[in-house]
C-alpha cells in the first residue's frame, strides 16, 4: 500500500453519516460499567445529568473505513480510541456522526511495517454544534516478506 | 547530571504519558534523574514549551526526535528547523547515512537506539547491509529491551568502539528513568546536550533490574 496515494485518495473525505439517540439508561449503564461514581453520570435525576466524556466512543456508524479502501485482504486491528469532548451531551439528544479518515501514516516496529488509519467521527447535536470528536485508530500489519 | 535520553509523550502517536505526569512521577518516586529528553516519533515537537514545568519541578526537559532508517530507529539530538527541512522526519525508510550526515552538518548528533531489537535495531541489519560508517554512539541500555537485546547492543558497541547512552524509551509514566545517561557537567539546553555527547564523556545507566548496571 502506497501511503501517499492513500492519503491523496482518502483523507478528509466523508465516508459515512449516521444518527444516534442518546438514551438516559444507556448513559447510566455505561457510567456504572466504567466505575463512575459522580451522580451527574450515574443518576438521571441529577440536575447536571450528562454522558461521561468517553461515552461517545460507543457510537459506530455503518462503516469504520471507506468501502473502497484497498486493504488487500488485510483486516485492520483496533489500535485505540481518543475522545475529545466539546460540550455536554444530555439524555434525549439526537447526534449526527460524520466520519472521515483524518490520518494515514506508517511506522516500523518489532513486527515490521505497520500502517495506521485514523478514522474520525465528528458528532453534532441538534443545534449543529460540534459535541464531540472520536478518533478510532486502526492498524494494518504488513507481513515481513512484503 | 543524569538524563533519561529517550522518552515519549502524548505528542507521539503511541505515547500515553503527559509530560507533567513524568515530572510528578520522578519527584514522587524520588528517581535519581535530573531531567529527561522527549524523543517524539518521526517528528520534532516545535510547539510545546516545557520551561515552566522544568522550573516548577527543577528538572531539565529537552526535546529531540526518533526517526526510522533502513538500520532501524535513530535518536536525533539537537534538532533545528533547518534539520527538519533537510530530510522528511516522517519517512520510515530514511537512509541512515543521510540522517548521520545531515545531523552532523546541522550540529546535531544521531544515535541508533535499541540496536539489539528485532527489525528496528541496527544489529538486525548489519549482516545484510554491513557496518554503517559514521556511527559513534549507540543506545546500549533501553528500558523497553527484552531478553538479551541490551546484551547485543553492548556487544555491538564494544566490537565497534561506540560510546553508549541509556534511555527508558518510556511511553507510559511509570517507565521513565528505567535507563538513563550520566554526564559529568550540568546540561540545560539541547545545544549543551549535543556538546556533551560530542565530548564523549558520559555513562549509560540501567535500573531495570534491582542491581544497577552501568556501561561507559
Amino acid at each position: 500500500m502506497e501511503i501517499e496515494e492513500l492519503r491523496k485518495q482518502f483523507l478528509k473525505l466523508n465516508f459515512d453519516t449516521a444518527e444516534f439517540r442518546v438514551d438516559g439508561d444507556d448513559i447510566v449503564g455505561f457510567s456504572v460499567a466504567c466505575g463512575e461514581t459522580a451522580s451527574r453520570y450515574t443518576d438521571a435525576s441529577d440536575p447536571d445529568f450528562q454522558a461521561p466524556p468517553t461515552f461517545p466512543a460507543r457510537f459506530h456508524g455503518r462503516r469504520m473505513l471507506p468501502s473502497d479502501l484497498p486493504l488487500e485482504g488485510k483486516i485492520p486491528l483496533d489500535a485505540g480510541k481518543a475522545v475529545m469532548p466539546q460540550k455536554a451531551i444530555r439524555a434525549g439528544t439526537k447526534l449526527v456522526g460524520k466520519s472521515y479518515l483524518n490520518e494515514i501514516y506508517e511506522k516500523t516496529g518489532r513486527s515490521g511495517r505497520m500502517i495506521f488509519l485514523v478514522s474520525r467521527m465528528e458528532l453534532f447535536d441538534e443545534a449543529e454544534d460540534l459535541a464531540c470528536i472520536v478518533d478510532s485508530r486502526m492498524v494494518v500489519r504488513e507481513r515481513p516478506a512484503e | 547530571m543524569i538524563l533519561d535520553l529517550h522518552s515519549h509523550s502524548i505528542v507521539s502517536d503511541d505515547g500515553r504519558a503527559k509530560v507533567p505526569n513524568y515530572c510528578q512521577w520522578i519527584r514522587k518516586k524520588d528517581l535519581p534523574l535530573d531531567g529527561f529528553v522527549l524523543t517524539e516519533h518521526r517528528k520534532f515537537d516545535f510547539d510545546s514549551d516545557y520551561s515552566a514545568l522544568a522550573t516548577e519541578f527543577d528538572l531539565t526537559i529537552l526535546k529531540a526526535s526518533e526517526v526510522e532508517t533502513e538500520y532501524g530507529h535513530v535518536l536525533v539530538f539537537g534538532v533545528t528547523r533547518a534539520l527538519t527541512e533537510a530530510f522528511d522526519f516522517s519517512d520510515i525508510g530514511l537512509p541512515l547515512a543521510k540522517v548521520l550526515e545531515e545531523s552532523e552538518r546541522h550540529g546535531a548528533v544521531a544515535v541508533p537506539c535499541h540496536p539489539g531489537r528485532t527489525r528496528v535495531g541496527m544489529c538486525a541489519h548489519v549482516e545484510s547491509l554491513g557496518i554503517p560508517a559514521g556511527v559513534s554512539i549507540v543506545e546500549v541500555f533501553n528500558g523497553g529491551s527484552r531478553g538479551t537485546e541490551d546484551d547485543a547492543a553492548r556487544a555491538l558497541a564494544e566490537t565497534q568502539g561506540y560510546r553508549g547512552i541509556g534511555g527508558s524509551d518510556a511511553h507510559i509514566v511509570s517507565h521513565i528513568g528505567r535507563c538513563a545517561t550520566a554526564f559529568p557537567g550540568a546540561i540545560g539546553t539541547e545545544a549543551e546536550l549535543v556538546e556533551a555527547l560530542q565530548a564523549g564523556e558520559f555513562e549509560a545507566k540501567s535500573w531495570k533490574s534491582k542491581s544497577s548496571e552501568s556501561s561507559s
